[in-house]
């Protein structure tokens, strides 16, 4: 099973009630966007005048970049298959990529908010909520979960339910009999390019191909430099910050310290 | 352990030492939601309450709603599953109500003003003095002026009830609505007069083979049901024709774009009636029954060749030939859409006839896929104000002078008379839910006209412009904390089953702080000006449940419904009594044109683009620019313009700029350039209702730019006062 998520830009109309939705469902802050939506154009495309949206959000992608660079501190983690109730145990960061049902998660106990999954997807689709941090983080990374807490209790994503054009349509594109994957006989395609193909399971389908072609341009076209250091760097002044507050006295000016040695490292 | 002092604990800590700080201030802090989430969101559906009998009002499209509430507070809004309207869906205007109703800038107290209009210094004061120093102020008017001395400004269901006593019972003329002079007043009149009834947006797009729509931008203009429709349609294979000088978001989804210059609209749709005509491609079974004056009209537009035409619009003639054809092939069952806002050159009721007539030659009334109707449910009681004692004829009436106005008076008479004193004084002032700063073109004029009150009181929800105004200022309730006004319709495809309903708002939530609903203050207000004895209703139940006695319904009963009344409908095709007065004999006599008649607009000045503006689907003008979730969405408003203009004018993607008109008018502000193929060279584009200058609005203002401000020359649409605002012409100035 993998769920995966249409965007069917001939129906959609740029309203953004999809990402307003998904901030009241789940408490994100109004500075943050788990799912955003752009206009592009109107520009000269190679088919006449086009223009369209590109509603965007976590795409739960094949080989995820943003799971193997996570430096949490790996655990055991067993998952279950929802249909079958076959278990699977294996060792996984703070994200993790589901093995049953394709979603990629998060765990925020565990996140210690250095952002590098954040820098590491290349469709922006990760924000480090620094709001959320404590004494083990920098803050929590946060992201679309395709509403998984919604979808088990019987209910379409937020931002399916909310979407007046019925252009987000949500279900398992390994079921060749689901809507989803109708439309990806029909054409559905990931925002992929030449060096960026890393299995998208978000899809978008128009008619038109000036639309299309606008949506492929809106693509990210390269991979991001993802650098061990911010990782590295989260560890130890984590660490810093432990010590420094274990000498007790110092308290909130000893944390203000340690904020200021991170920015400094930035 | 004692000094583990997180940002969590941190966060407790200060909201502990804020006891120390007015109460004010940390009640408001309560409210802004200061409550440490927790690391991972519960979801709306955990844990929570669903409060039924929601109806929006973040437009006035009114999409019904019901409220997860948790603890007592609001999280989630979603459209009501019972709803036939708008269903579970609504936009993002309306998920955003949440971000509204706990905006920390709200109003929450009666203010004073002890500062100046304009530049307001607020004192908090009692309900009791605020009602008493309003009554006695308008009294004071009154006595020394006249009602007809009190000039009222009203918007939003939350107005209508004060609206009736000023005018019923305090009984003054000057009421205006900017609903009808500035937005769609024309285009009811315009309908009234040609077809006998307004037309609101009735086409019947989802079962219709062809839409026309004249500088509609749906999808930038959003109304869940009616973008419901307009979609269904598209996906039921309904050609999509758009008339707009710009690649709007409907343009994006059309089989054929008019790129017309603007205020041309008129001569376009003559061309197209007259080839119809000439080439008897025209509905004239339909003509013959329903028509008046047709021959007159079919000889007046002959002048209207394809060329000539195409020549003013500075369109293609095979492109209109095109057009015509396509309605000719389809008709009857084509959609020819009213349009909403339409006050835009000065020449818009000649317009929106040609609207109406194109779609009467075409049969296109009563059919499926036309004009039709919804029968909606009937039978609700009215609850009026009494007539009192004055009566006095609005200023256009005396003058006999825009004999096809909308209900009201015309804004700028008002104001006119305001300032100069003259047919009459007018010196008391009640805004009520309606931001004339940023809806009357020339702010100067509207700053004059306040500054010259003896009173001026506005009742609103937030902070806007003309709240800066205000002597006193009063807290309304939100849409989400009152009863007052009761929706109905039908299910929004003609083609499913047949249904009613009637959706009387509900609140989800208390209100809080000390805000009032309108029903309250109205009368208080009535009672201290010696009206006691006539008001209608005491509450705003009482006020639902007089309305909804004739149907045998109640709050009771329809909260019980879960907030919606459904009941059995009637087809609405069919048996539509109408004359389509293609030649009018009342216009005649008033010496306007009795057929549909092209009146060219001003050309922009050497230098000067045309300035055009118009909706942002995520926000409802100033109204919504203090919202956090929405102006995360859209904080300014970028001006469109054409890219080889601005590679003359030196202009990149992005680059700042400001404006002044041809009046000298500068802009307030600053905005950035959106360079696009599409739009034309001889006009720019942006959002109306950036660029609020109220600094309560400690979010929304000064972002992007006030196109009202730059809006200072009235084109004023002879047959109706109502006013163009698209006969202003700009300059950009690159400021980085």
């Amino acid at each position: 099973m993998q769920y995966g998520m249409i965007i069917d830009v001939d129906k959609c109309v740029g309203c953004h009630a999809c990402v307003i939705a998904c901030k009241a469902e789940w408490e994100v802050p109004a500075q943050y966007d788990r799912n955003w939506v752009f206009r592009l154009g109107p520009s000269l495309t190679s088919s006449g005048m086009a223009a369209t949206y590109y509603p965007g959000l976590c795409n739960h992608c094949e080989n995820p970049p943003c799971v193997p660079v996570c430096p949490a501190d790996p655990v055991e983690m067993t998952f279950k298959d929802a249909k079958t109730g076959k278990t699977v145990t294996m060792e996984v960061g703070a994200t993790w990529k589901d093995p049953f049902n394709g979603t990629v998660q998060v765990d925020h106990e565990r996140c210690i908010g250095c952002g590098a999954c954040r820098d590491a997807c290349p469709y922006n689709a990760r924000y480090v909520n620094e709001d959320l941090a404590d004494d083990n983080s920098l803050g929590k990374v946060d992201k679309c979960t395709y509403c998984m807490p919604r979808v088990a209790e019987g209910l379409e994503p937020a931002c399916v339910q909310t979407c007046l054009a019925r252009a987000r349509i949500f279900g398992d594109l390994d079921d060749p009999n689901s809507e989803v994957a109708q439309y990806v006989k029909k054409g559905a395609v990931g925002l992929t390019s030449k060096a960026v193909q890393i299995g998208p399971n978000g899809r978008y389908y128009g008619s038109k191909k000036g639309d299309m072609e606008l949506l492929m341009q809106a693509a990210p076209q390269e991979m991001p430099e993802v650098a061990l250091r911010r990782s590295v760097l989260t560890k130890m002044s984590l660490a810093a910050k432990k010590q420094v507050k274990e000498l007790g006295m110092l308290g909130l000016a000893g944390g203000l310290l340690v904020k200021s040695l991170q920015k400094d490292d930035e | 352990m004692a000094m583990n002092l997180t940002r969590r604990n941190f966060l407790k800590a200060a909201s502990i030492a804020a006891a120390s700080v007015p109460l004010s201030k940390v009640a408001a802090k309560a409210e802004s939601g200061v409550v440490k989430a927790p690391l991972v969101a519960q979801g709306s559906f955990k844990d929570t309450q669903t409060a039924v009998g929601g109806v929006c009002e973040m437009c006035f499209w009114r999409c019904q709603l019901v409220g997860k509430i948790r603890d007592g507070r609001l999280i989630k809004l979603e459209g009501n599953p019972k709803s036939i309207d708008n269903g579970e869906s609504i936009c993002a205007r309306g998920n955003a109500g949440v971000k509204l109703l706990y905006d920390p800038d709200r109003l929450k107290y009666p203010l004073k003003n002890v500062g100046k209009r304009g530049a307001p210094k607020w004192q908090r004061i009692s309900w009791e003095e605020a009602l008493d120093t309003c009554a006695s102020k308008l009294k004071a008017v009154q006595e020394k002026y006249g009602s007809k001395g009190i000039a009222m400004f009203p918007h939003g269901s939350t107005a209508s009830y004060p609206m009736n006593f000023f005018e019923h019972t305090v009984g003054t003329p000057n009421v205006s609505e900017a609903s009808f002079f500035q937005c769609r007043g024309i285009r009811d009149t315009a309908y009234l007069a040609t077809i006998g009834m307004p037309p609101g947006e009735n086409v019947d797009m989802p079962n219709t083979k062809v839409m026309l729509l004249i500088g509609d931008h749906f999808g930038e203009n959003i109304h869940v049901s009616h973008m419901k429709r307009y979609l269904k349609g598209l996906e039921n294979g309904a050609k999509l024709i758009v008339v707009d000088p710009r690649y709007s978001a409907s343009a994006a989804k059309s089989d054929i774009w008019i790129q017309i210059k603007p205020g041309t609209d008129t001569a376009f749709l003559l061309a197209i009636m007259n080839y119809l005509i000439q080439n008897e491609k025209y509905n004239a079974d339909f003509v013959d029954e329903y028509g008046e004056g047709f021959d007159e009209m079919a000889e007046g537009i002959q002048e209207w060749t394809l060329e000539k035409a195409a020549k003013v619009c500075d369109i293609q003639a095979s492109q209109i030939k095109e057009v015509a054809e396509l309605l000719a092939a389809n008709m009857p069952n084509v959609a020819i859409h009213p349009g909403r806002h339409v006050s835009w050159y000065g020449n818009d009721f000649q317009r929106q006839r040609a609207l109406a007539c194109l779609t009467g030659i075409l049969g296109a009334f009563g059919v499926k896929g036309g004009f039709v109707p919804p029968k909606g449910p009937k039978g609700l009681a009215k609850v009026k104000w009494p007539s009192g004692d004055e009566e006095a004829e609005a200023i256009h009436h005396e003058e006999d002078i825009y004999p096809f106005s909308p209900p009201g008076t015309p804004t700028d008479l008002i104001r006119n008379a305001a300032i100069e004193g003259e047919p009459y004084p007018i010196k008391g002032c009640v805004v009520w839910g309606q931001n004339p700063i940023q809806t009357i073109p020339n702010q100067p004029m509207t700053i004059k006209m306040l500054e010259q009150m003896d009173f001026v009181m506005c009742v609103d929800v937030m902070p806007t412009d003309i709240t800066m105004y205000a002597d006193i200022l009063l807290p309304d309730t939100s849409y989400l904390e009152r009863y007052d006004y009761i929706k109905t319709g039908t299910q929004w495809n003609f083609a499913d089953e047949q249904q009613q309903y009637i959706a009387p708002r509900m609140p989800l939530v208390a209100p809080g702080f000390e805000r009032k609903e309108s029903i309250y203050i109205t009368n208080e207000i009535a009672k201290r000006m010696g009206y006691g004895d006539k008001i209608p209703v005491q509450t705003q139940e009482e006020m639902i449940n007089k309305r909804l006695a004739p149907l045998n319904l109640s709050i009771e009963s329809i909260r019980a419904e879960d907030g919606i009344h459904l009941q059995p409908g009637q087809d609405p095709y069919g048996d539509l009594e109408l004359d389509i007065v293609f030649s009018s004999e009342d216009l005649e006599d008033y010496d306007f044109p009795a057929i549909p008649t092209y009146i060219p607009v001003e050309e922009p000045p050497a230098g000067f683009m045309r300035l055009l503006y118009g909706r942002s689907p995520v926000h409802t003008f100033n109204r919504t620019m203090n919202n956090a979730w929405l102006l995360a969405e859209c904080d300014s408003n970028p001006v469109w313009v054409n890219d080889k203009l601005a590679a003359k004018l030196g202009l990149k993607e992005g680059d700042t700029v400001s404006f002044v008109n041809q009046d000298g008018v500068k802009s307030r502000t600053n905005t950035t350039v959106k360079v696009t193929p599409g739009i034309r060279q001889d006009c720019v584009y942006m959002y109306h209702g950036f660029g609020t200058m109220n600094k309560e609005m400690t979010l929304g203002h000064d972002k992007g730019v006030d196109d009202t401000s730059l809006i200072t020359k009235l084109a004023v649409d002879p047959e109706t006062g109502a006013h163009g605002m698209r006969n202003n012409f700009v300059k950009l100035i690159k400021v980085s």
